[in-house]
């Protein structure tokens, strides 16, 4: 199986009046065809600047270091008009608020159909046809009187599927989903992961889900990539992952989550401290002063990647349950 | 579910606050009318957090507001510490406001970013005033200290130069300034990290227990609300579900809204798969609500009573209160 | 924003610099004696600028001294222009803001009043209050003191709404913060919020637009005097433009001087509302 994506040492600067912002550092990713990898971190881990460094959207003001491959083909320094050939026929991405990616002054219908005919080449016809069957593919009541309403009139949810099927309509071979829940209730963003799911298996799609929320995760991917500060702290198949979890900050954001069966009434345990400042570049770990298992040498020295055996990294000196 | 009624009501607690079926329904215009909140009765007794729970377009926040007045609601009745609060006139009612405070979503938002937080905090107190200039800055630093900030670093800083949980800390201190006896948290921690949401909880937590607060804490989210509250209250299109203990509510589900809520909060446990096809579709729109029970559109146990009738609040364990003419057995 | 000024872009000290002229140059005419020069030169009649020494702008062809004569324009124009925008911006402020912090059906009157104003076209209703409000002999003075009053006013009518409309659509997105429903729950009062929290957030996009209506104002007011119904008589620059016109042939000077002190002025009011615009961008994407 061929990886449709290989993120190899990237890593991402931004120049700030305040210094050289490091927002991503040396992040090694791998993707096989088919395969669904979650990218989980809180806000300033990076995860949303990989994401878009990939997809190729990063603003001018960002250094790149590091190689993109894409189906093997080295993606990070191609020219703006190639890479749009890729997004909608390779690539496909859908964010967090579909409201600003949906044009709000253009019908459903013809958002829809411009996809299947600028990059299929369908005709007219053949594309409403198509995409009316993509309506109903994503679960969408009355397809055809769908096709003639204008995203205002929509919910959240409504939206993201619309977002979900023009994302699909060219069957492309990765899909990013950026945050793709975050702004819907629970209740139908478990109606649109498993919409999501069930479209990655029919079209072999490989896919990023980038969250902050490692409950959306557990149940939609194969494996997990966790992020802190820039660096990818620990990645692991997802059942891994959690049941033989390396890092202590992951550890730490898996206990400070509210969960239904906890008792009531039980205080939460919370990760003291504060990220570090990314404009200045300190030795030793980033989550040294917030992780409670420190030690000396988490100050003096950044751990470097290691892995215990069966594909298992992660970047800790003393990771929990030992090596392995 | 969305039913009303009064059942759950506890006349012979020590209640601060008495909301006797309140409405709130907005003018679009052209004979359209948004039913918000529909009837809704709920009280509060000292000590307690209520936690009110649902998906957007509930009517929760909007009853948050309305509970305050802000603005008031189209009927119903909202008694607080003996006093209603519809009928008052504007003075009589801004005279109330110290003792019922509100906390907002958006933390950078609910800040003014031209103003230093020194006088996003010395403005509840220089309104009512609570002393001379000295006291109050006095004041400031003790409240500060008691969300977890350091005055000396904070004070003279703006809103957009912190991080999101930071600012709901400033929110919190600016809602204890006034040492009020409620506190309505609209969603308080839904803009956060979710380690950040952690800190906040148990600040919320802590400063309820120092300084004697009743909590209205109003969230989508039941994990959230399970490790804050001590009563839930669930609500779907305006109207009350079911009304129970964290605990009944999770482990002894009645409604069947309430067990579709509960079965789509993701777990962090890649073992235990969300089934989510126990709901499908989108709430109806509260323009034109269904008649009689109004969740019956997406409910499985729908009958052609729920269609007729509305169902009330009836008792169906100790504390434990449902609105439905078909709840799940126990 | 004037820290650093020697550091700041050349546009910024150009502008200041010469707004500042000519304020100056303004408020301390009478205290100067440049009363002085303002006499009719019989050597010199349609010089052009640095030919006739005493006279480094040259004179007009009825011999006045030119720089002395912009001087005195300078007066009038920038009256003319800072009093309507001022007051027209004061009064379109209050409207504005206040329309849209109370809403209802006050709003809904004030943006038809805005809406009705704005249709007027400006110089038909000048031309309009003048004729009936300020008519008389042209070398009158209290006529012509009337005529100033009458344009000033006419000019403040126009800017009402241009300014209402800004602080009206920046206070409805300011008033729907969630800190303004904060201070209500505090028990702040509406004037006060009004005071202390949508005024200073919505002054930087009022002035930044308060100051191209500088501008704006001050080439309207110019185009009335060409039309004949602004300040007679040579006492503002778009008076002089005027009365150079006749002129053009022979004294060029007298037409492309007004012209550009004029245009200098409204690049300097353009360049400053800008600034501000940008500054204001720049602080609105940090929330």
């Amino acid at each position: 199986m061929s990886n449709v994506l290989e993120v190899t040492n990237l890593s991402i600067t931004f120049d700030t009046p305040r210094g050289n912002l490091r927002a991503v550092n040396d992040a090694t990713i791998a993707l096989e065809q088919g395969e669904s990898i979650g990218v989980v971190g809180e806000s300033g881990s990076g995860k949303t600047v990989l994401s878009r460094a990939i997809m190729g959207l990063l603003p001018g003001t960002a250094t790149r270091t590091g190689s993109i491959k894409y189906m093997g083909k080295e993606i990070s320094d191609l020219p703006e008009k190639e890479l749009r050939e890729l997004w909608g026929t390779g690539m496909a991405m859908i964010f967090q608020d579909p409201m600003t990616t949906l044009n709000p002054v253009r019908r459903i219908g013809s958002q829809l159909t411009e996809s299947l005919t600028v990059r299929l080449k369908l005709s007219k016809k053949e594309a409403h046809e198509q995409a009316i069957e993509l309506l109903r593919r994503v679960r969408i009541p009355d397809p055809e009187g769908m096709m003639r309403k204008f995203p205002y009139q929509l919910s959240g949810g409504m939206r993201q599927r619309i977002m979900i099927a023009i994302a699909v309509s060219c069957k492309p071979e990765l899909l990013f989903a950026d945050e793709p829940t975050t702004a819907l209730d629970v209740t139908v963003q478990a109606q649109v992961l498993e919409l999501l799911t069930e479209l990655r298996k029919e079209f072999n799609m490989a896919m990023i889900l980038v969250t902050h929320d490692l409950g959306v995760v557990a149940g939609h991917t194969d494996k997990i990539a966790v992020m802190y500060a820039g660096d990818v702290v620990e990645m692991a198949a997802t059942r891994e992952l959690f049941t033989n979890m390396k890092m202590p900050y992951t550890e730490a954001l898996l206990k400070s989550i509210p969960r239904l069966e906890t008792p009531t009434g039980t205080r939460l345990p919370v990760i003291e401290g504060r990220l570090p400042d990314p404009t200045k570049n300190e030795p030793g770990c980033p989550f040294a002063n917030r992780c409670p298992y420190v030690a000396d040498k988490c100050r003096a020295e950044k751990p470097p990647l290691k892995d215990t055996g069966n594909g298992h990294l992660y970047r800790c000196w003393f990771p929990i349950g030992g090596e392995k | 579910m969305a039913g009303s009624g009064k059942a759950h009501m506890r006349p012979d607690g020590d209640r601060i606050l008495e909301v006797n079926d309140l409405t709130v329904e907005f003018n679009l215009g052209r004979g359209k009318v948004v039913k918000a909140v529909s009837g809704i009765s709920l009280d509060l007794i000292r000590g307690e957090t209520l936690a009110i729970v649902g998906e957007s377009g509930c009517g929760k926040s909007t009853l948050g507001k309305a509970i305050l007045q802000l603005p008031k609601p189209t009927s119903g009745s909202v008694n607080f510490l003996s006093k209603e609060l519809t009928t008052m006139n504007k003075h009589d009612l801004r005279e109330m406001r110290p003792a019922m405070q509100m906390i907002f979503q958006d933390p950078i938002s609910s800040l003014d970013p031209r103003l230093p937080v020194s006088e996003v905090l010395a403005e509840p107190l220089r309104v009512w005033n609570r002393g001379n200039e000295v006291e109050i800055n006095e004041k400031i630093d003790e409240l500060l200290r008691a969300a977890n900030l350091d005055p000396a670093v904070v004070r003279d800083r703006r809103s957009y130069e912190f991080s999101g949980g930071q600012c709901q800390r400033i929110s919190i201190a600016r809602a204890l300034a006034l040492d009020p006896t409620m506190i309505i948290c609209d969603e308080p921690v839904s803009a956060l990290d979710v380690s950040v949401q952690a800190q906040i909880l148990n600040l919320l937590q802590d400063m309820k227990d120092r300084y004697g607060l009743t909590l209205i804490f109003i969230s989508h989210d039941l994990a959230v609300v399970k490790a804050v509250s001590t009563r839930v209250m669930v609500m779907y299109l305006g109207k009350v579900c079911e009304v129970a203990p964290p605990d009944d509510v999770y482990l002894r589900t009645r409604h069947h809204y309430t067990k579709a809520l509960v079965g789509s909060v993701p777990i962090p446990d890649p073992d235990r798969k969300i089934s989510a096809g126990l709901m499908q579709g989108e709430p109806p729109s509260t323009i034109d609500p269904p008649s009689g029970c109004r969740f019956r559109t997406r409910c499985p146990a729908a009958t052609e009573q729920c269609a007729n009738e509305e169902p009330q609040l009836r008792e169906v364990a100790v504390g434990h209160f449902v609105a439905c003419h078909h709840p799940l057995e126990a | 924003m004037f820290k650093n000024f020697w550091k700041k872009p050349l546009g910024f000290k150009f502008a200041t610099l010469w707004l500042f002229f000519v304020v100056f140059i303004t408020v301390t005419y009478d205290l100067f004696p440049f009363v002085k020069w303002d006499r009719i030169s019989d050597m010199s009649q349609g010089d052009g600028p640095f030919k006739v020494p005493g006279h480094f702008l040259g004179t007009s062809y009825d011999g006045l001294d030119m720089f002395t004569a912009l001087m005195h324009g300078a007066r009038m124009s920038t009256f003319v222009a800072v009093v309507s925008v001022v007051v027209g911006g004061g009064i379109g402020s209050i409207l504005g803001i206040t329309a849209a912090y109370y809403r209802g059906t006050y709003d809904k009157i004030m943006s038809s009043m805005f809406n009705m104003m704005l249709a007027i076209p400006n110089l038909v209703m000048s031309l309009a209050l003048i004729s009936v409000l300020a008519n008389g002999n042209n070398s009158h003075p209290a006529t012509n003191t009337r005529r100033l009053i009458v344009l000033t006013i006419s000019l403040t009518i126009v800017i009402i709404p241009i300014l209402g409309r800004i602080a009206r659509s920046s206070t409805l997105q300011w008033s729907s913060r969630e800190f303004v429903l904060a201070s209500k729950s505090i028990g702040t009062k509406n004037l006060q919020i009004i005071k202390s929290h949508i005024v200073p957030n919505v002054a930087p996009a009022i002035l930044a637009i308060g100051f191209f209506a500088v501008g704006v104002v001050m080439i309207a007011e110019g185009s009335l005097s060409i039309l004949g119904i602004g300040i007679p008589g040579g006492a503002s620059w778009g008076s002089l433009l005027a009365i150079g016109r006749a002129n053009l042939e022979y004294a060029p000077h007298e037409v492309y001087l007004p012209v550009l002190c004029i245009a200098f002025t409204v690049i300097s009011t353009n360049y400053f509302g800008d600034y501000i615009r940008a500054n204001l961008d720049k602080r609105e994407s940090k929330i």
